[in-house]
């Protein structure tokens, strides 16, 4: 009985740190949704604490296309999300051309990207960190960076 | 009062009193990086078409100042622009622009022609170029056919660029190397100056801003 409930408390410590540990690193939000018959709504949340160990199980092969292809560009990246982190929600870039809205801004340490067409939406949201996270991870194995 | 409690106010007094003159110091830092931190380039283009896009673009300066080192692509490497000299024409502009920086305020170009009307200026330790294109490239042609003879209308639609640029960031602009600008120390340069509109176009169909302010909003 006592085991049990030992085994019980390692699982639902263990839930609860996972849990804490997702919430920290924030999700990444994909809403794609077309209005008007047949339309497709996408709605992809996907916690961003996933996306840094994703990366271990991507083949090396793949991994070092995305690399070379990414190589110039990484330190770019570093340098915007180190800044990006330093500074308070911010609108970053908005776009009004009649029915379409485009917005990229930073809000709560997460990027977001609110792009509303005539019967057309997407929103993207991505914790800074992640970008952070894979910057750093790609760039790790490129022995120019 | 004992030894102990006396011995604890002396270093307390001593520790007050050290704080308060690295105070100002410690402010000074403060406000000096908050200054740098604060200050955003915005851009803004509106056009006058039905629809009235609108494109606003906000960018911190000191990020620019980050990212821009960051950037080696094409012509731009660590903050710096190589330019083709032979798109200058054989003109000296460091040559150029030395005589302004030393001369005294006052109107140094002015250009009355068909096609565009130039002035270039120094005021109050700002450089000023005021540009309105007449050229053909902006004129509304219209067609009539009058008597079997065909006659063309022109509409005369001009551009007015004004450019006005603090002294300082053109120095940096052009403190690097004779076939290059400097783009990162004139960020440097623009980060430490006032409350600017640096460029603003306005022609019949759009308009465009470039100004720098403390603001992180550019309304």
């Amino acid at each position: 009985m006592i085991l049990l409930a030992k085994i019980a408390l390692g699982v639902t410590g263990t839930m609860a740190l996972a849990t804490m540990y997702t919430f920290r690193e924030g999700t990444i939000r994909v809403d794609v949704d077309e209005h008007h018959a047949g339309g497709s709504h996408v709605h992809v949340w996907v916690p961003a604490a996933v996306v840094p160990m994703a990366l271990h199980f991507v083949p090396d092969d793949k991994l070092r296309q995305a690399e070379n292809r990414a190589e110039e560009w990484l330190p770019v990246v570093r340098a915007t999300v180190l800044s990006l982190k330093d500074h308070p929600d911010a609108e970053f870039v908005e776009v009004q051309d009649g029915e379409q809205h485009v917005h990229v801004q930073t809000q709560g340490g997460r990027i977001r990207v609110d792009v509303t067409d005539e019967g057309e939406e997407v929103h993207v949201a991505c914790p800074i960190s992640t970008i952070e996270d894979v910057a750093d991870q790609i760039g790790a194995r490129s022995p120019h960076i | 009062m004992t030894y102990r409690v006396r011995g604890s106010l002396k270093t307390a007094t001593f520790v007050a009193a050290a704080a308060l003159l690295l105070a100002p110091l410690a402010t000074f830092a403060q406000t000096n990086s908050t200054s740098t931190a604060d200050r955003w380039i915005h851009v803004r283009v509106t056009s006058t078409d039905s629809k009235g896009e609108t494109v606003k673009v906000n960018v911190p300066v000191d990020m620019a100042e980050k990212i821009l080192p960051a950037i080696n692509n094409d012509r731009l490497h660590e903050g710096k622009v190589r330019i083709d000299n032979d798109n200058l024409n054989g003109i000296d502009v460091r040559a150029i622009l030395d005589a302004v920086r030393t001369a005294k305020d006052g109107e140094f170009v002015t250009v009355q022609a068909p096609d565009a009307d130039v002035r270039v200026a120094k005021q109050g330790g700002y450089l000023l170029i005021h540009v309105t294109d007449k050229s053909e490239h902006h004129h509304d042609k219209t067609a009539k056919a009058e008597n079997g003879k065909k006659t063309e209308m022109i509409n005369v639609s001009g551009q007015h660029v004004e450019v006005k640029v603090p002294m300082k960031v053109v120095d940096a602009l052009f403190s690097g190397e004779k076939d290059e600008l400097n783009i990162l120390a004139a960020l440097r340069a623009l980060s430490t100056s006032g409350d600017t509109e640096l460029v603003s176009v306005k022609s019949d169909d759009n308009t465009v801003r470039v100004w720098i302010d403390s603001k992180n909003v550019s309304d």
